[in-house]
C-alpha cells in the first residue's frame, strides 16, 4: 500500500509524463477500468492547462489554428509544467517554445505575436500606480535634473520586434472587420504597451530616441544617460516633449535622486 | 496599488440564508448595471491574485452591493508538497481588502513535487491522508487567521488505498481540524453515481452543525463501451435528480446559503438567477415548515 506521497507522485506522473507507468492498479476498476478513469484526469488536467494557454495566446491559436495550438500546448505543457495553483501565471515561456519549436519555424513571427500577447496579459493584471508629484519635480533644482531616476507605471512594457506584430495582433483580434491583410515586410516596430487610468490597454508605436529614452529609464539610468542614449539613437529628437507626454500620460509615474 | 480596506464600514458580515450566484467576468457590467435580487456571490479566489486591473477594479465596485465568498481551487490543500505560502498570502491579501463572509478550498490536491496539474485530484482517503489534511487544514487556517470551509470534490476513481468513505472523511476532517462543511449536492451525486454509494447516506452521515454553505450545479455524462461516468463540469443548469438530492439537504440541514456555480458556456446572467430563484423556493419550503 502506497504511502499519501508516493501515491501522489505516480498520480502526476502518469498524468504528465507516462502512461505506461501502472499506476492503474492503484485504482479501483468499478465497470470503467483504472486506466479509463485515470484518463478523464489527464484529459481534465490537458484541456484547463491548454484553456489557460488559449486565453493568453488567442492571436498565436487563430494563427496556427486549434489544432496546431493544441499540439503545440500539449508539447508545451510536458517541457514546461505549470508551477502555480495560480493559471494566470501558466504560459510564461510560451514565445521561446515557440521560437524553438520545429513545426512552426514557418511562422517566423509568431515568436514575437506571443510577446506580444504575454505582455497584455502582464499588463492587463499589473499593479496599479497615483500620477507622478508634479509639484516635487518642479522643485528639483535645475542643477540635479541629470541625476534623476524615473520609475515607469507598473503597468507599462516596452517591446520591440522585427515583424509587423501589433499589424498582425489588430487584424486578428474578434472585433476586426478592415482590411485583413499584413505586409510581412513592412519593417518591424518598437511598442509601449500600457494601461490607461480608465484600464483600457492600448499600444503607442514609439519612434527610436522615445524607446531609447524609455528603455533606460527602465533600466535605471540617469535622466542624463537616457537623453545621451535617446539622442543617440535619434539625432535631432524632440526629447522635451516626448518627455512631457510620457509625464502627462502617466507613463512616468515617480522619480527620485540617486543617493551621491 | 496598496489594498486598501474601502469596505470596513460593511464588515464581512455574513452570508444570508438565501441563494446566490457565481461571479464571472462575463457578467461584471451587468451585474453592475442590473444588480439581480441574489442574497451574495461567490468568486474563485484566484481569478484575483493580479496585483491590479480590472478584475479587482470590479471585485471592488461590486462588493459594494453583495455579501462576498472566496472560492479556492488552486492552494492543492491536499499536497504532500509544503504548504504554499506564497498562495497563502496573495489569498490573505484578497482577505483583507475584501473581507469575505466566507473562505472555501477543496478536499483534494493538485500539485506534487512542484507541478502542477491545476485540477481537483481525489485523495486516498486512509489515516494517513486525514491526519495529514488535518494538519495542512490547521496550519491554512492559522496563517490566514480565520476558519474555512472545505469542500466535497466530485471523483471518477477510487482508490484501492482507501479506507474509509468520503463523508466519514470529511466530518472527521472539520470534526478535527474546526474547518467548517461546504456541502456540494451536484459533486455528491456525481460521485454517488460514478462510484455507486447511496447518495442520501452521505446526507446523513454528515453532522448538522458543520455545514455552512451548499453548491448547486451541472454536469455531463460521458459514455463508453464499457459503461458511462458523470464529469462534474459545471456548464449545465442543475438536474431534476440532484434539486431532489438538495431538498433532503435542506431538510436536513436548514436554511443554508446555497451557491449556484456556472463556468463554462456561462449562460446569460438571468439564467443563472432564475435557477438561484429555484434554489430560494426550496429553502423557503422549509422556512415554511419551521415556522
Amino acid at each position: 500500500m502506497l504511502k499519501l506521497r508516493e501515491l501522489q507522485l505516480g498520480f502526476a506522473a502518469a498524468v504528465l509524463d507516462d502512461e505506461q507507468n501502472g499506476f492503474e492498479q492503484h485504482i479501483r476498476a468499478a465497470g470503467l477500468s483504472g486506466a479509463r478513469r485515470l484518463q478523464i484526469y489527464r484529459n481534465n488536467t490537458l484541456l484547463s492547462l491548454t484553456g489557460a494557454l488559449k486565453a493568453v495566446y488567442p492571436v498565436v491559436c487563430r494563427l496556427v489554428g486549434d489544432g496546431f495550438f493544441e499540439y503545440a500546448s500539449a508539447q508545451y505543457i510536458a517541457r514546461h509544467p505549470s508551477r502555480s495553483g495560480d493559471l494566470h501565471e501558466f504560459g510564461e515561456f510560451f514565445a521561446t517554445f515557440l521560437q524553438a519549436f520545429a513545426p512552426a519555424a514557418e511562422q517566423v513571427y509568431l515568436p514575437d505575436v506571443a510577446r506580444l500577447e504575454w505582455t497584455y496579459h502582464q499588463v492587463f493584471h499589473a499593479a496599479g500606480h497615483p500620477p507622478l508629484d508634479l509639484v516635487a519635480l518642479a522643485q528639483v533644482p535645475a542643477e540635479q535634473q541629470g541625476e534623476l531616476h524615473f520609475q515607469l507605471h507598473p503597468a507599462a512594457r516596452l517591446l520591440e520586434s522585427v515583424f509587423p506584430i501589433l499589424r498582425i495582433w489588430q487584424v486578428n483580434q474578434d472585433d476586426y472587420a478592415g482590411d485583413p491583410s499584413v505586409d510581412l515586410t513592412a519593417g518591424g516596430l518598437k511598442l509601449l504597451a500600457f494601461r490607461r487610468e480608465n484600464l483600457e490597454i492600448e499600444f503607442q508605436t514609439l519612434e527610436a530616441g522615445e524607446f531609447s529614452l524609455l528603455c533606460a529609464l527602465t533600466e535605471d539610468y540617469s535622466f542624463a544617460i537616457a537623453c545621451e542614449r535617446a539622442l543617440a539613437a535619434q539625432p535631432g529628437f524632440n526629447l522635451p516633449a516626448c518627455f512631457s507626454r510620457h509625464i502627462v500620460q502617466g507613463v512616468l509615474v515617480a522619480f527620485h535622486l540617486q543617493d551621491a | 496599488m496598496i489594498a486598501k480596506p474601502v469596505l470596513s464600514v460593511l464588515g464581512p458580515g455574513s452570508i444570508p440564508d438565501r441563494a446566490g450566484i457565481g461571479l464571472r467576468a462575463e457578467h461584471y457590467d451587468a451585474v453592475l448595471e442590473t444588480q439581480p435580487p441574489v442574497g451574495w456571490l461567490e468568486v474563485h479566489s484566484e481569478n484575483y491574485f493580479g496585483a491590479g486591473g480590472k478584475p479587482l477594479d470590479y471585485l471592488e465596485r461590486i462588493r459594494a452591493h453583495y455579501p462576498l465568498s472566496l472560492h479556492g481551487v488552486g492552494l492543492s490543500i491536499g499536497s504532500t508538497d509544503p504548504l504554499n505560502r506564497r498562495h497563502l498570502a496573495a489569498l490573505k491579501t484578497l482577505i483583507r481588502r475584501f473581507e469575505p463572509a466566507l473562505v472555501s478550498e477543496h478536499l483534494s490536491w493538485g500539485s506534487v513535487g512542484g507541478r502542477h496539474l491545476n485540477d481537483l485530484l481525489p485523495l486516498p482517503y486512509t489515516e494517513e491522508a486525514l491526519y495529514h489534511l488535518v494538519a495542512r487544514v490547521c496550519q491554512a487556517q492559522e496563517i490566514l487567521g480565520r476558519q474555512i470551509l472545505i469542500e466535497n470534490p466530485s471523483s471518477y476513481l477510487q482508490y484501492m488505498e482507501s479506507a474509509l468513505p468520503e463523508w466519514e472523511f470529511l466530518a472527521e476532517l472539520a470534526q478535527r481540524s474546526g474547518c467548517g462543511i461546504l456541502l456540494d449536492v451536484n459533486n455528491i451525486y456525481v460521485s454517488a453515481r460514478n462510484h455507486g454509494f447511496d447518495a442520501s447516506a452521505y446526507l446523513q452521515a454528515i453532522p448538522r452543525s458543520m455545514v455552512q454553505e451548499i453548491h448547486l450545479a451541472g454536469f455531463m455524462v460521458n459514455r463508453f463501451d464499457d459503461g458511462e461516468i458523470l464529469i462534474d463540469t459545471h456548464n449545465q443548469p442543475v438536474c431534476p435528480a440532484v434539486w431532489a438530492l438538495y431538498r433532503q439537504a435542506v431538510q436536513r440541514f436548514g436554511r443554508i446559503p446555497t451557491l449556484i456555480e456556472w463556468d463554462t458556456d456561462v449562460p446569460e446572467l438571468a439564467v443563472l438567477v432564475a435557477e438561484a430563484e429555484r434554489a430560494n423556493a426550496i429553502l423557503e419550503e422549509r422556512h415554511a415548515q419551521a415556522a
